[in-house]
């Protein structure tokens, strides 16, 4: 489940190009990204996404628990 | 069953949307209470018995055998200390039993460094209806029960 939503994660902020950068905090991914307006809130939350948080170019996307395996899971698609 | 979740530290208990954070505040990854710990140096202690399943030097996360998570987050903005300040007592795998130190750290420093120390002790995925027995605001020493998680 996790490869596959660290996938879709990763589409629905915009793609590889996008990303500045991105940390996991234990429940959330803090995503740097070029360009925030390309996120899709709505394919977040039917990734699995908790909710979505954002500040411009960075936005926090809240995927629970697992938020450290999905960022690396992330870290290994780009 | 049900399952007795402690406080992390000592201080006053208050209620979650008092957070700063809109994560925890609006219980995006689930239900709790948070406590405004004292403002002097002292260890996070384990609330339940179980496996550290998630270890950062500013939170951690406690899983039970039978699967109940419980999340402990050390202040808000935190992360951004890159651990220092915090002093690991555990490693992520090991077993603890509630009470037991988990994380050593200074309230008072973070503080002053301009961030809340404020705890937020989360059942992860729980429902807010599953929570009861819940602390009233008011002062807690570590290692007092905060609330009982129904399961």
């Amino acid at each position: 489940m996790a490869d596959d939503r660290a996938a879709k994660i990763l589409a629905a902020i915009g793609g590889p190009d996008n990303i500045i950068e991105i940390e996991p905090c234990i429940t959330r991914l803090r995503c740097e990204l070029e360009d925030g307006s390309k996120v899709d809130e709505a394919a977040l939350k039917a990734a699995g996404a908790h909710g979505v948080l954002r500040a411009g170019s960075v936005v926090q996307v809240i995927v629970g628990p697992e938020a450290d395996t999905i960022a690396s899971d992330i870290e290994d698609l780009l | 069953m049900t399952l007795t979740v402690l406080s992390p530290v000592s201080g006053e208990v208050v209620p979650l949307s008092e957070v700063p954070d809109p994560v925890f505040a609006q219980a995006m990854v689930g239900p709790g209470i948070a406590v405004q710990p004292e403002r002097t140096a002292g260890d996070a202690v384990s609330p339940v018995d179980g496996t550290v399943v998630t270890l950062h030097p500013h939170a951690f996360v406690v899983a039970t055998e039978s699967g109940a998570a419980v999340l402990v987050h050390l202040g808000i903005d935190t992360v951004k200390l890159k651990g220092e300040g915090f002093t690991l007592h555990v490693v992520k795998g090991e077993t603890v039993r509630a009470g037991q130190p988990v994380i050593g750290w200074n309230p008072a420093e973070i503080e002053q460094g301009g961030r809340s120390p404020i705890c937020p002790v989360i059942a992860l995925d729980a429902s807010a209806e599953s929570l009861v027995d819940v602390h009233e605001p008011g002062p807690v020493k570590a290692g007092e029960a905060l609330l009982t998680w129904q399961r």
